[in-house]
């Protein structure tokens, strides 16, 4: 009898849970609200929670490791540094394997953790590493020449490099172009799919392909 | 009416008295650790530590869960218990020994790779340095504990000889590891730098896994994943060159091709008359290497194989004639390698290697026509037990086939022939107490089947760290070599040598900056000795000789003060003494200068899309022998200065135009002397000095790289 009682009531319970937002959809909104109010170590730890409770989502384990990538930009204690792009790295590997495969926007993360890399020390890992972005770059344009962050981040990516052996940057203005015009056109299918990208377009374009 | 009572607990127990967890996460040391995440195993309810380590959430789990509290660099915490007694927790988390910033056994080793820690020299150093032309051997006698033998070109290690450096390529033996040349005249590192991303330089107390060397190991590692397909070409003064990288899913295939010859350079700037090319320098060589991932492994096999020839009169102050020099040299080698991951922790890393060389020499009449085949057989195996403990041992079997045929009109003929073979096991712990020290015991034991014998070689070495930037190495080892083929063919009984190393290593890193002094103390024993001017056929050889070499390295390298500038400055100072050979008392060899001190530059000029270098060479007098004055080797060469330029200037992104040039002040560099048999009738003994070959070397080389990327190059070639 007791037993039955029990549950019927959690039974009731979980149905009230079931009825609001999702446990899976408040989290998410949590982390990103968190890292919205410049908590990027709170967010990271909360999107990894989510990804090693839920086990079967690739989404929590990419923003883990982006939010763990963007902070690794500005760091300057060269260990440490190179202590979170290992974890970044694990996260990714993580996030290939619960995505279907040929995700791009996993490579594109992979690409930005190599370039955190390069910065660490651009005469050690520059030769090395150049290639290998380049190389996940024009494979990914190849995978979907239609995406608008793969199109912008290989941009930037050139507009560097460029930038690096005295060319002009300004002759990747098209593609920026390009990007925007693909911003505009894609709309997100998924759920907390990545949709970043457009701002930073737009700061580029400004920046570089504004003036005179 | 009890039933409801617990109806109405449970619902409104379940909507608001949620269970709280809390405390405080530190180190070993009580410092509070923050940005840790902390949570319930499988469930979403956790938080971060905020800057006192303390944590606190609530949670609506109940019963038996586990606790997860991990953090970077930490070894992560778990624990399984009670909700209800997940309150005023105390959590101490333990560093992750593993972690990048824990202590690196350093003591004789110098790294070129990827890896941070341990590297002082990073990969592309080894071939953007001026005066080194793409020889990587050349780059390495920058570094202290090297001796410049400018003659010689080899490497020479802490006073001991050439052959006491053994290469080895993805852990396997190279035997021929230096091209063909003639007496007096430089060789260089046979393969190219190319097809390789890992150096380890190790000048002394290396591990168990390397044996019959008494001085130096050089490890090079080809490349295990190429970036992308791609074509280099490469038109120079003295040659051209071809490569080509493709990559398929699973495999890729390198392959890089060179034709060198140098008569139209030796037109436009003759050499020296110590070296007239009556047939110049040609050779011809092809490398390939093979890829192929497993689900667990990568198999790689690499292949060499290289052709040389040239005809050379050199004088000689025995007769009024030059002596005509003429050789002809084939070498292949091959190897086969495994890495394969088994599980559980386990390793296993089969290979072999096989070499074949042939020597065609025409010294005037005498012809010498000699033959070696060679084999290399390992299987190493690893064990991670955990991150504190590792273990590694494995057998090898090392044969050699060496066979000569000696002609001269009027004198003896002779056929020579001999196969020593060796068999060895070891095995090698390494241990990490803590993040602070680190210990590595191993013990290597061989068998030379030549004359039975069986050698045990401990190996030890320890590194303690100080603090965040500084480190003591020590490292203790006995190592054994056969004696050199030219003696064992006349004398298959000879025992190994052997050589017993002590170092004291200090290292200092800061970013960019890295400074290492190293003492060491080295013991050699059994070396071979015969009582003849040359070693020969009549010639009595035994193991009499013995020596020591004790000396001082530093290293100071510096890629932050000055913007776009880089560079580092070594100095070695060495006193050694040996009895070996034909000696008849103890001296300090002709290879050894008491200080060598070398200064790399290298400077990036952005709008001039240019690098450009400036190498500058210092050894102080090498010892000659004289036979006019008293004593024994007593007398000492001039010092010796080398300053080297390059450029390399990048075209477009895949050009790049580079220039050299060695030694330009033109420095009358003397190596040492070579005296008469006989004294003149005023009963002086008359000399030639030993010179290089030409006082200034040009090069000038065209670089195109072909990549579906459009931005490789090859600078990291040159």
């Amino acid at each position: 009898m007791r037993e039955f009682l029990y549950t019927c009531l959690i039974g009731l319970i979980s149905g009230f849970t079931a009825n609001a937002q999702s446990q899976y959809e408040s989290g998410m909104n949590q982390a990103f609200e968190l890292w919205q109010m410049q908590k990027p170590v709170e967010a990271a730890n909360l999107f990894e929670r989510i990804a090693k409770a839920e086990e079967d989502e690739w989404l929590p384990y990419y923003y883990a490791a982006q939010v763990n990538i963007i902070e690794s930009f500005s760091m300057t204690d060269k260990s440490r540094k190179e202590q979170q792009l290992k974890e970044a790295q694990d996260l990714i590997n993580q996030a290939a394997t619960f995505s279907n495969g040929g995700n791009v926007e996993i490579d594109i993360l992979q690409a930005m953790l190599h370039t955190s890399y390069l910065t660490l020390d651009p005469s050690v890992y520059g030769m090395k590493l150049s290639p290998v972005i380049n190389n996940i770059y024009n494979e990914a344009l190849r995978k979907a020449p239609d995406n608008p962050r793969v199109v912008l981040s290989k941009a930037e990516w050139d507009m560097g490099s460029a930038q690096f052996f005295g060319e002009d940057p300004k002759k990747y203005c098209d593609d920026l172009q390009t990007s925007l015009a693909l911003f505009d056109k894609t709309s997100s299918v998924e759920q907390f799919y990545p949709a970043w990208g457009k701002e930073r377009v737009e700061t580029l374009i400004a920046r570089t392909c504004k003036s005179n | 009416m009890k039933l409801l009572f617990y109806m109405f607990l449970f619902v409104f127990g379940n909507l608001s008295a949620q269970q709280l967890v809390n405390g405080k996460v530190t180190d070993r040391e009580g410092k509070p650790i923050a940005g840790t995440n902390v949570y319930l195993e499988g469930s979403y309810d956790g938080t971060t530590s905020t800057a006192d380590g303390s944590f606190r959430f609530e949670t609506t789990e109940k019963g038996q869960k586990t606790l997860v509290i991990s953090y970077i660099s930490y070894v992560p915490f778990r624990r399984e218990m009670d909700i209800t007694e997940m309150r005023n927790l105390k959590i101490v988390l333990r560093e992750d020994v593993q972690s990048l910033e824990a202590v690196v056994l350093s003591a004789g080793t110098f790294s070129a790779g990827d890896n941070s820690k341990a590297s002082v020299l990073k990969p592309l150093d080894v071939v953007t340095t001026a005066g080194v032309a793409g020889d990587f051997i050349a780059a390495l006698q920058t570094l202290p504990g090297t001796q410049t033998v400018g003659e010689d070109g080899r490497l020479f290690v802490r006073g001991g000889t050439a052959e006491e450096t053994q290469i080895f390529i993805d852990g396997l033996r190279v035997f021929q590891p230096y091209t063909a040349s003639a007496n007096n005249l430089p060789s260089r590192g046979r393969y190219s730098p190319f097809l390789f991303d890992g150096i380890t330089f190790s000048t002394g107390g290396y591990s168990a896994e390397y044996g019959q060397a008494l001085s130096s190991v050089l490890l090079l590692n080809t490349i295990d994943e190429p970036d992308q397909s791609k074509t280099d070409v490469s038109v120079m003064t003295v040659g051209a060159g071809l490569g080509h990288t493709q990559k398929w899913n699973k495999t890729s295939l390198s392959f890089s091709t060179s034709y060198l010859n140098l008569a139209p350079y030796l037109e436009l700037v003759p050499n020296n008359k110590t070296a007239e090319f009556t047939e110049p320098y040609q050779a011809i060589s092809g490398e390939a290497v093979f890829r192929k991932q497993f689900q667990n492994g990568l198999f790689k096999a690499y292949a060499a194989y290289d052709r040389t020839g040239f005809e050379v009169l050199q004088p000689d102050i025995n007769s009024s004639d030059p002596i005509r020099f003429n050789l002809r040299n084939k070498n292949f080698y091959t190897n086969f390698s495994y890495k394969g991951r088994m599980g559980n922790g386990w390793s296993l890393n089969p290979g072999v290697s096989l070499s074949r060389s042939n020597n065609d020499i025409l010294i005037d009449n005498r012809s010498i026509n000699n033959y070696e085949n060679a084999a290399n057989l390992k299987l190493n195996v690893g064990k991670r037990v955990d991150n504190r403990f590792k273990l590694h041992f494995g057998a090898e079997y090392l044969v050699q086939d060496f066979s000569e045929d000696y002609h001269a009109q009027e004198e003896v003929n002779h056929y020579l022939e001999v196969k020593p073979a060796i068999s060895a096991a070891y095995a090698e712990a390494d241990l990490l107490f803590s993040k602070n020290l680190a210990v590595k015991v191993g013990v290597r034991g061989s068998y030379l089947d030549l004359n039975d014998e069986l050698q045990i070689s401990p190996r030890l070495s320890l590194a303690y760290k100080l603090n965040k930037g500084e480190q003591f190495s020590l490292a203790y080892g006995r190592f054994f070599q056969l004696p050199q083929i030219n003696y064992l063919k006349y004398d298959s009984q000879l025992t190994s040598e052997n050589a017993t190393h002590y170092i004291l290593n200090y290292q200092w890193t800061k970013t960019g900056y890295t400074l290492r002094a190293e003492g060491y103390y080295k013991k050699y024993d059994q070396l071979v000795t015969f009582n003849t001017e040359e070693a020969g056929y009549g010639s009595h050889f035994w193991n009499g000789g013995e020596g020591y070499a004790a000396g001082l390295d530093l290293f100071f390298r510096d890629n932050t003060t000055f913007k776009n500038l880089e560079y580092w400055a070594s100095y070695s100072y060495i006193d050694s003494e040996r009895k070996f050979r034909n000696f008849p008392k103890k001296a300090t060899p002709n290879f050894i200068a008491n200080h060598a001190a070398s200064l790399v530059t290298k400077y990036w000029i952005n709008n001039l899309r240019s690098q450009i270098g400036f190498t500058y060479n210092f050894s102080s007098g090498r010892p000659y022998e004289n036979p006019d004055s008293e004593g024994f080797l007593n007398e000492r060469t001039g010092n010796y200065n080398n300053l080297s330029f390059n450029w390399a200037y990048l075209l477009s992104r895949q050009k790049i135009l580079y220039f050299s040039v060695s030694n330009i002040t033109g420095a009358q560099n003397i190596f040492g002397y070579e005296y008469a048999k006989n004294p003149s009738k005023n009963g002086i003994f008359e000399r030639k000095a030993i010179t290089q070959a030409a006082d200034r070397f040009f090069f000038v080389g065209f670089f195109w790289t072909i990549s579906a990327d459009r931005k490789s190059n090859q600078l990291d070639n040159l």
